[in-house]
């Protein structure tokens, strides 16, 4: 019933927009990463730089008219999950030693002396 | 455009940023947001209008998700509340969504608001949730609160961005551009994944010939003749006929057709890695999150199933000297 969109080439302003959304984000996470300091939410501005990655693969794919950009979008997630994972868990065990999320807690990289 | 503009709305960006991390009082930061958010958008402008050419989709559009997602971000460093950053991720997500959808990748815009918002995130906050800080007499409970050297940690992301908008923009854009024939290229690459698809190329054909025989292959390839929107295929019909049908051009793979046989047939041994991935991720978080036991020497003797040391040791060492 309703017209296929048929292949239509990408307007060079829209991959640059694209382009420079993504550039933003990545700089944001970057500034986030270094100046929050609860650990969780630094790992949080990692998925952040992952997202600005994701949205250039898709962009740089829209513009060659190609879906191997989106298939890398796949495997970034695959990334993701798998950091979640394993960063959420050294947060805990880490929260479980110092009782802080703190990443200030952790500067010095030796046992807390017993009490 | 000229290098020395770019770096001055970078600047003004990241001036904008500093402002709006560090704590300050509610205007001064919603100022310095506005005007990041404006640097930002004030270079996408100059940008879209040096190269030209908008005609087809609406701009506006991505200017507004794109505003959005930088919006979040920045909140999402900024915002005192550890849930509330959180929260403001999910925002950025479904705007990037938003603009997957507008560069037409529909299943990576669901699957980012499923997999990303819908999963990941909420393993963020249960994290968050569990993880929650006690403040003692000692702490400082703004700990949390106040950026850790956001002077520094701005200038890295200002010579970030200024790097990356140099290297995007400062040269010419004719690179950009794609030959005209690369559309065709690319709608006849959509049909031809028919050609592999067997199941997909026979629904195909039994609409539009019921009851046909087969399809005619060369080399084990349909005969397959792309003309723009549409593709017509050779094939033998219920009378016995060689003949050409025409396909109705809804049967044209789609994005997450496509996405598919690509990730199949282009990458089968990424795939593979990526189950790997997964695989020893989770195997990697059950040895993280098991607490750890302290076992003296004996009781790790004695799991790992070997005779204790106390009870060899008087056979080997005396016994040896006091025989000769």
């Amino acid at each position: 019933m309703t017209a296929v969109t048929g292949v239509v080439p990408m307007d060079p302003w829209a991959l640059n927009i694209a382009l420079l959304v993504s550039a933003t984000l990545f700089a944001i996470g970057l500034v986030g990463f270094l100046a929050r300091r609860n650990m969780i939410l630094m790992f949080l501005c990692t998925e952040l730089m992952f997202q600005a990655a994701a949205l250039a693969f898709v962009a740089f794919g829209r513009m060659h008219l190609d879906v191997s950009g989106q298939v890398f979008v796949i495997f970034i997630l695959t990334v993701a999950a798998a950091e979640a994972a394993l960063a959420l868990g050294l947060v805990v065990l880490l929260f479980r030693k110092r009782e802080t999320l703190s990443a200030e807690a952790w500067s010095e990289l030796r046992e807390q002396p017993s009490a | 455009m000229s290098s020395l503009l770019l770096y001055t709305i970078v600047l003004i960006g990241a001036v904008g940023l500093y402002f709006f991390i560090r704590p300050g009082s509610f205007q001064l930061r919603t100022a310095a947001g506005l005007v990041g958010l404006g640097a930002i958008a004030y270079l996408g402008v100059l940008i879209a209008r040096e190269v030209g050419g908008v005609d087809q989709d609406s701009p506006i559009l991505y200017g507004i998700f794109g505003l959005i997602a930088i919006y979040g971000a920045g909140q999402m460093v900024s915002n005192r509340k550890p849930v509330q950053a959180a929260l403001h991720f999910i925002l950025v997500v479904i705007a990037s969504a938003a603009l997957f959808i507008l560069m037409q990748a529909e299943f990576m815009a669901f699957a980012l608001v499923i997999v990303y918002a819908g999963a990941i995130l909420i393993t963020y906050m249960f994290v968050l949730m569990l993880a929650d800080q006690v403040h003692r007499d000692g702490d400082d409970p703004d700990d949390d609160r106040r950026p850790r050297e956001p002077a520094t940690a701005v200038v890295v992301g200002f010579i970030m961005l200024a790097v990356l908008c140099d290297a995007l923009y400062g040269r010419d854009h004719a690179s950009l551009r794609l030959p005209p024939e690369s559309a065709a290229l690319a709608q006849q690459r959509q049909w031809m994944s028919l050609a592999v698809l067997d199941r997909s190329l026979e629904r195909a054909v039994a609409d539009v010939a019921p009851g046909y025989r087969e399809v005619v292959r060369r080399d084990g390839l349909p005969l397959m003749r792309v003309d723009g929107g549409t593709a017509s295929v050779l094939i033998v019909d219920a009378d016995g006929v060689e003949r050409e049908v025409k396909l109705d051009p809804r049967e044209m793979p789609g994005n997450t057709t496509q996405l598919g046989l690509s990730l199949v047939a282009g990458f089968p041994a990424s795939l593979e890695l990526a189950g790997v991935i997964l695989t020893m991720a989770m195997f990697g978080a059950v040895v993280l999150a098991r607490r750890q036991l302290e076992l003296g020497e004996e009781q790790r003797r004695e799991v790992m199933g070997l005779p204790r040391t106390t009870a060899e040791a008087p056979e080997n060492q005396p016994a040896r000297g006091g025989s000769t």
